[in-house]
């Protein structure tokens, strides 16, 4: 069905670039938006305490001079040469500037605990963006490894893959999650990551399987394997090619569902734990004051729309057959 | 076809019975102390309470032996009690049930009610600004989670513009005349339904576009409608042709309504099933919740064989292919 592909090439690297956008600013999150300067020299000496929060990175620049100094208020014998983009932090309490409206120094406004909303907003993407990428990560690993074992193998082994998949299935990832929360006694990274890998994998089990089989009865099989080929290379050097594409727009969408699930279990209060923030947990604190101010509201709501709009539109679901095999809706 | 409905019945009961073990694996096997994350951090529970808890939970068994109990149990249809108020898991279901029911039936009649013709029209005219226009908005309605949905609506709807109530399902109370209570809960129902339905909603209209357009493009209408067929009755045609994926899709979108009832349940203080679950993991409510896990998955299970019962209801050549195969056709 080509005339049911809707994106248009350029559409589509527009979203791609937009995925890859929202990466690098919860990547970066600590340096965009932080109360720590970006550079500052004390006592004669040049910091970088924004740098610090890095992931990886950021243990060359910490030191306990950057950890002791109250940086909103760094005191004499201190200059602050270089200020984060967004100079907020994303935690700290302060009543005074509570729900702010858009504008002047906090280009989105203020929550109920006066904390700037586009340096939360900023730091919502990380959690989104782990969950999302992880579960689908592991799905796909898992699902992968899973359905080609259970194509090649075949007999006992396939019949028992086919089967525990069957179960695994019957699980809705958003309940499953859930029970592995209560399961663990706490909520986390980890229950949302396990419990969307483990009912997401079935789908890319079965694709995996299905085409493998395919395979087996074509030439191309036929012909790698009188040329001496291990069944181990014809899936990974003959058949992963083949399968990339559609797998990717697999991903693409389990990405999505991931987030949707991750906001949401946030939303519940069964997610992230606060003080870090996540799109859902923003929004399930704007209720409490959805008469007073409508921007804790509108705004997260639009960085969802945003990055779920540009992963729908990167997988270019109109078009894609995958979307069938993925099933399910969030 | 009583023999196909019985092999495929028969079919599922594996998968039931590793459903009900998988439910019991979820909550029993991870390395956590189920008793004691009961109590809330920082709390000193007494001895007794401790000992009391541990006897409720049979935690001193070993997981084997739990099981047994636990299947034997449900197998003459007990679920266990609540570990809130230690009424039985079964009645404090019962309760929820209908209003879940509710909800979810009104947002099925949404989706396929209003997504179906939306579908047909943008197939019927594709490329049209319409057709343009409705792909995008269902793009950016299928990327708003419902929860948001839920968020904006009751900021728009109930906090501003104060045509509907914020949440609940009855804002009058018991002396009301029945037509009035009624209107109240249509009126409680409207947001709901509208945030269940989002996501089902442009999913179903573009999936209803694309497979609309697939069947309008093949040879035989043309020569159908070139031999003087009568447009309605080309119309019969198109339908049977795409009555198998509408079959699919109805077996996507019952798990996802259970899944999707858990936020707007809780986002509208809905008194079913969603907002039982979400309260009982916050409340480390094991019977409850395994209760619930168990009952999820088994409508999924449930869904699934409706599905294929359906597919052969819909289309004779699985039908026939199945008959044939048997040998009895």
């Amino acid at each position: 069905m080509p005339e049911a592909r809707r994106g248009t090439p350029r559409g589509r690297r527009a979203a791609v670039g937009l995925v890859l956008g929202l990466a690098a600013i919860g990547l970066l999150a600590p340096v965009l938006a932080s109360e720590r300067p970006l550079l500052a020299r004390r006592e004669g000496v040049l910091l970088c305490p924004a740098l610090a929060d890095l992931p990886l990175l950021g243990s060359l620049f910490d030191g306990p001079e950057v950890r002791s100094v109250d940086w909103e208020d760094p005191g004499p014998g201190t200059d602050v040469l270089l200020r984060a983009p967004v100079p907020y932090s994303y935690r700290g309490v302060r009543l005074g500037d509570a729900l702010r409206p858009p504008g002047g120094g906090h280009l989105l406004g203020t929550d109920a605990l006066g904390r700037d909303l586009l340096a939360r907003l900023i730091h919502g993407t990380r959690p989104s963006l782990l969950v999302g990428f992880g579960a689908t990560v592991a799905a796909l690993l898992l699902g992968g490894f899973l359905g080609s074992s259970a194509a090649l193998r075949g007999g006992l082994l396939d019949l028992l893959i086919i089967r525990v998949a069957d179960v695994a299935a019957c699980f809705p990832p958003f309940i499953l999650a859930l029970a592995l929360t209560a399961a663990l006694g706490h909520p986390g990274i980890g229950p949302m990551v396990a419990g969307i890998g483990l009912s997401r994998w079935t789908s890319v089990a079965r694709y995996v399987r299905g085409e493998i089989l395919r395979f087996k009865g074509g030439d191309l099989w036929a012909s790698a394997r009188a040329s001496g080929a291990s069944s181990r290379r014809l899936v990974l050097r003959h058949l992963l090619p083949l399968l990339a594409p559609p797998l990717a727009v697999m991903g693409a969408f389990g990405v999505a569902q991931a987030i949707i699930m991750e906001s949401g279990l946030s939303f519940l209060g069964l997610g992230v734990a606060p003080p870090t923030p996540s799109w859902g947990t923003l929004l399930a604190e704007a209720r409490g004051t959805l008469d007073a101010a409508w921007w804790p509201v509108v705004f997260p709501s639009a960085a969802l729309l945003l990055a779920l709009g540009a992963l729908c539109l990167a997988a270019d679901l109109s078009g894609a057959p995958a979307r069938d095999e993925v099933g399910g809706l969030p | 076809m009583t023999s196909f409905a019985l092999r495929r019945l028969a079919s599922a009961v594996p998968t039931l019975l590793g459903v009900v073990v998988a439910a019991f694996l979820i909550l029993n096997l991870l390395p956590s102390d189920p008793v004691l994350n009961w109590f809330p951090e920082g709390a000193a529970p007494s001895a007794e309470a401790l000992e009391r808890l541990r006897h409720e939970l049979r935690s001193e068994e070993g997981p084997l032996a739990r099981f047994a109990s636990w299947g034997a149990a449900l197998l003459r249809g007990d679920l266990g009690r609540s570990l809130v108020d230690g009424r039985p898991v079964g009645s404090v279901v019962a309760e929820a049930l209908p209003w879940t029911l509710l909800l979810n039936l009104c947002a099925l009649l949404a989706i396929y009610g209003l997504a179906v013709p939306f579908g047909v029209c943008g197939a019927a005219s594709p490329g049209s600004i319409a057709d343009r226009v409705g792909g995008w908005v269902l793009l950016l309605l299928y990327a708003l989670p419902s929860f948001a949905a839920a968020v904006l609506l009751q900021e728009a709807f109930a906090v501003r513009l104060e045509i509907l109530p914020l949440q609940g399902v009855a804002g009058l109370d018991a002396g009301a005349g029945l037509a009035s209570r009624g209107l109240d809960l249509v009126r409680h129902l409207v947001l709901p339904t509208a945030c269940l339905a989002l996501s089902g909603w442009s999913f179903v209209a573009r999936y209803t576009r694309s497979t609309f357009r697939s069947v309008l493009g093949r040879e035989f209408l043309s020569v159908a409608r070139a031999k003087g067929m009568s447009r309605p009755r080309a119309w019969r045609h198109v339908l049977a042709n795409t009555a198998v994926p509408f079959v699919t899709l109805l077996g996507g979108i019952i798990p996802a309504l259970v899944g999707g009832s858990l936020i707007v349940e809780h986002a509208f203080s809905w008194p079913g099933l969603g907002r039982l679950y979400v309260a009982s993991v916050e409340g480390r409510d094991y019977p409850v919740v395994l209760g619930l896990t168990l009952l999820a998955a088994l409508l999924v299970l449930g869904a699934n064989l409706l599905v294929d019962l359906l597919y052969l209801a819909v289309d004779p050549r699985i039908r026939d292919a199945f008959l044939g195969e048997r040998g009895d056709a």
